[in-house]
């Protein structure tokens, strides 16, 4: 099906109506008011026409997370607008020019779903140049009945947890009043009252779920999945689903659902998680709620499209499926009057919220205009953001000066033992060198070149290894000196509390590393006993013809080798890294198990 | 997103607009907290609230302080609609700085579609008199083609900090009551005319 052919103008009349208007408007950005009726009589007729071809579309978008995003950034108005900026007329017009080229780009890319995207937008952009029409983001932008990808972006946790609020929100519900509920998930709440709660969500006021019923609650749920245009497992991977859910051998239906778990797309990946790790932990309180595993599979199987089999061998499984997701309440951004946390991470982790709050705003202003509310809350938001800037500065500007002051004496406790380390290495690298210099001349003395060398490059190895490993050592052992020892601050206990944490890990690694390279050393030891063995006992039967060669591939050998050695540093050295963040992670950690007690320090 | 529209003092809304390194965060932060900082760091976007007495009568001042750089120029449209008065900032010390100020007042009024929106134009940086580039004259010129006051200010010094802020409150201020009053009667077609021949120019 070619893009241009007339059948694609029936089926998206929406995307060729603002073509040719755009043609029509091309001179002045401002059309008349008869244009604009034209304009909205084509959109508005056909947008039923068009919803219809959405739905079945979107079952591809859920696909496509990825590509959504690019053409979202790609749209996002601070590219565009570096060049050309500070022209609100431009700003319309180059929309309108970056659609037709991103008309030629879709061709080539799966079309269908970017057409139906576009054409929601081109309708707004159309739209929104009316001035006194006033368009409701619940209509432009809605959270129900859209892909997955779409819904978690405009309906985002701010907590980094990619599920769309309305979800999360009842699954928090639950959790916290709802798990010990008669028959929960299976008695359905009031139509209205649902209803009436899907429409806030689109129209991005507040919910508070626990005002309502536990039912209304889980009916909102399952009316979000119901409203998916394509379930939850994906139409590619549903049979196959189905397929292993019917698997009798335990450990066998187990390898495949995972395998396939793992195969879906990250959004749905995470949603499913939340979803079964809930609703196992709903059929574990079976005594109070009577929802087995085998009830709630029943009550639930069709808002997820699949048999109630394959859901119950989930619930079976989801443990081994997911051992890693666990499920904690979602903390919105803060709102205005609230008091605003006084400790660094806490301010950080706000801050974090409250900016991906302020980007979804912007998302949604550039696309159609936004309630007074809304834009009530943009800048509200700027201004916790504002506040909880300077705030964060200056505990910096304060932390600096103590820090200063503290950290000669932590240097002086530190510095004799990493000069003594530090001193050890050097002896061990030099060491070294001294082994390698050996093995050298040993092969210089021997008749036959081949065998030595080799363990000439195998001692370098090591060495390089060493001196690679011993420079980390050093790097920790000054970073370690970076870190104030003394716990007396009252300020900062929290963060003292977290570098002694990390403090300790560091030097576990250390001495990890240490013992590593003392291995190595041994390990050298016995390669050179070797080498010196080899020299004695191979050194006739060498075979002098072959002996060019021989020299060939070890010119080969030799290359190979040191290419090896390079990849192996830097995979060394990646693994320290990796190593000291695991620290720094398991520190924080710690840190957050302990928020209580680092208040008696 | 709690609002106490009676128990409230009426909200002004402020927005600072310029090029980069004129001074507009500074100018805000001297009115704000009394400070002047020295170092320079760009600013994205800022907000801040301040409670204060505007002739005897308790008002808020929300202020937004915007980019000059143009990398933050989208961030920066979507606040103009809600700005209910405009501080125009140019460095008296930089002459492209004072260029710009035409472009910046050419799209707030194509956003508010509004001839009259409180509006002033401020030239900062005055405390450096030596390295002046642009002066009073050209300045109080453009400001009167406009029909807008010029100020002159030192964020540094604090002079006229604080004026160039209540002046503007007291437009916004008389600004409100006008449309309260006309809003009753027929004013309101008359702007809606006024947005119309805005269009076409």
């Amino acid at each position: 099906m070619d893009f241009d052919s007339p059948d694609v103008m029936k089926d998206f009349p929406g995307l060729y109506a603002s073509e040719f208007n755009k043609k029509c408007s091309n001179d002045s950005d401002y059309s008349d008011d008869a244009e604009k009726g034209i304009k909205k009589d084509m959109l508005i007729g056909k947008r039923k026409d068009k919803k219809d071809k959405k739905d079945k579309e979107r079952g591809y978008a859920a696909l496509e997370g990825e590509s959504s995003d690019e053409a979202n950034k790609s749209r996002s108005p601070s590219k565009s607008k570096k060049s050309k900026s500070f022209k609100f007329t431009t700003k319309s017009k180059e929309k309108r020019e970056k659609s037709r080229d991103k008309e030629h780009i879709d061709k080539k890319k799966d079309r269908d779903k970017k057409v139906d995207k576009k054409c929601e937008k081109d309708k707004l952009k159309k739209v929104k140049q009316s001035v006194e029409e006033t368009i409701y983001i619940a209509d432009t932008l809605p959270i129900f009945g859209v892909s997955l990808d779409l819904a978690v972006e405009r309906s985002r946790c701010h907590d980094g947890v990619d599920i769309p609020l309305p979800i999360r929100e009842c699954i928090d519900y639950v959790e916290a009043s709802g798990i010990s509920f008669e028959c929960v998930y299976k008695i359905s709440g009031t139509k209205t009252k649902v209803s009436q709660i899907k429409k806030m969500y689109n129209h991005r006021q507040n919910v508070r779920l626990s005002d309502y019923d536990i039912p209304t609650a889980t009916s909102l749920l399952k009316m979000f999945l119901r409203d998916l245009p394509e379930p939850i497992f994906t139409n590619d991977l549903l049979i196959r689903f189905e397929e292993a859910g019917a698997i009798l051998n335990f450990n066998t239906r187990e390898k495949h659902l995972k395998i396939l778990v793992d195969n879906l797309p990250p959004l749905n990946k995470l949603l499913l998680s939340w979803l079964i790790v809930h609703l196992n932990k709903v059929s574990l309180n079976e005594k109070q709620n009577k929802m087995s595993k085998q009830n709630i599979a029943a009550a639930l199987n069709h808002i997820f499209h699949i048999s109630s089999r394959l859901l119950q061998a989930l619930l079976y499984h989801s443990q081994a499926l997911f051992p890693n997701v666990v499920i904690f309440k979602y903390i919105p951004p803060l709102g205005s009057g609230a008091q605003l946390p006084d400790k660094q991470q806490a301010m950080e982790t706000e801050l974090k919220k409250q900016e991906s709050l302020l980007t979804q705003i912007h998302k949604e202003m550039n696309v159609c205009s936004i309630s007074k509310e809304r834009e009530e809350l943009l800048w509200e938001v700027q201004r916790i953001i504002t506040q909880l800037k300077r705030k964060l500065k200056m505990v910096q500007k304060v932390k600096d000066t103590p820090e200063k002051t503290e950290e000669p004496a932590s240097v002086k406790e530190d510095e004799p033992v990493a000069d003594v380390k530090n001193d050890d290495i050097v002896d061990g690298s030099s060491s070294q060198n001294d082994n390698g210099e050996l093995s050298i001349s040993h092969s210089d003395n021997s008749s036959s070149k081949s065998q030595p060398t080799i363990a000439t490059v195998d001692t370098e190895s090591h060495h390089l290894d060493l001196s690679s490993l011993s420079r980390e050592v050093q790097d920790l052992n000054s970073s370690e000196e970076e870190f104030p020892l003394e716990k007396n601050d009252f300020l900062f206990d929290d963060d003292i509390v977290l570098l002694t944490y990390k403090r300790n890990g560091l030097i576990s690694l250390k001495e990890q590393l240490l013992k590593d390279m003392q291995a190595e050393r041994n390990e050298i030891e016995i390669l050179k006993a070797k080498l010196e063995r080899s020299n004695n006992a191979s050194a006739p039967i060498a075979l002098i013809p072959r002996q060019e060669c021989l020299d060939d591939i070890m010119v080969l050998l030799q290359k190979e080798n040191q290419i090896l050695q390079i990849k192996k540093i830097n995979l060394v050295r990646k693994i320290i890294e990796e190593k000291e963040s695991c620290i720094e992670l398991s520190a924080q950690l710690r840190l957050a198990a302990n928020d209580n007690y680092s208040n008696k320090f | 997103m709690s609002k106490k529209p009676t128990a409230q003092p009426v909200i002004h809304k402020v927005i600072m607009v310029g090029s980069g390194g004129v001074g507009k965060s500074a100018l805000t932060l001297q009115f704000m907290y009394d400070e002047f900082v020295e170092d320079y760091e760009p600013t994205k976007a800022d907000s801040y609230r301040k409670k204060i007495l505007l002739d005897g009568e308790d008002v808020q001042i929300d202020i937004l302080d915007t980019a000059g750089q143009e990398d933050y120029a989208a961030i920066r449209d979507n606040y103009f609609r809600s700005g209910e008065g405009f501080l125009c900032i140019f460095s008296i010390t930089e002459d492209e700085s004072f260029q710009a100020t035409q472009e910046f007042r050419e799209q707030i009024l194509r956003v508010k579609n509004d001839e009259n929106i409180p509006f002033l134009l401020v030239g900062n940086k005055c405390d450096l008199e030596d390295k002046r580039k642009v002066t009073f004259q050209e300045a109080s010129d453009r400001a009167k083609q406009w029909g807008v006051p010029y100020v002159e200010t030192s964020a540094k010094t604090r002079e006229h900090v604080d004026k160039v802020f209540y002046d503007l409150m007291r437009e916004i201020r008389a600004r409100k009551m006008d449309e309260n009053k006309t809003s009753n009667g027929r004013g309101k077609d008359k702007s809606k005319k006024k947005k119309r021949l805005c269009k076409i120019l």
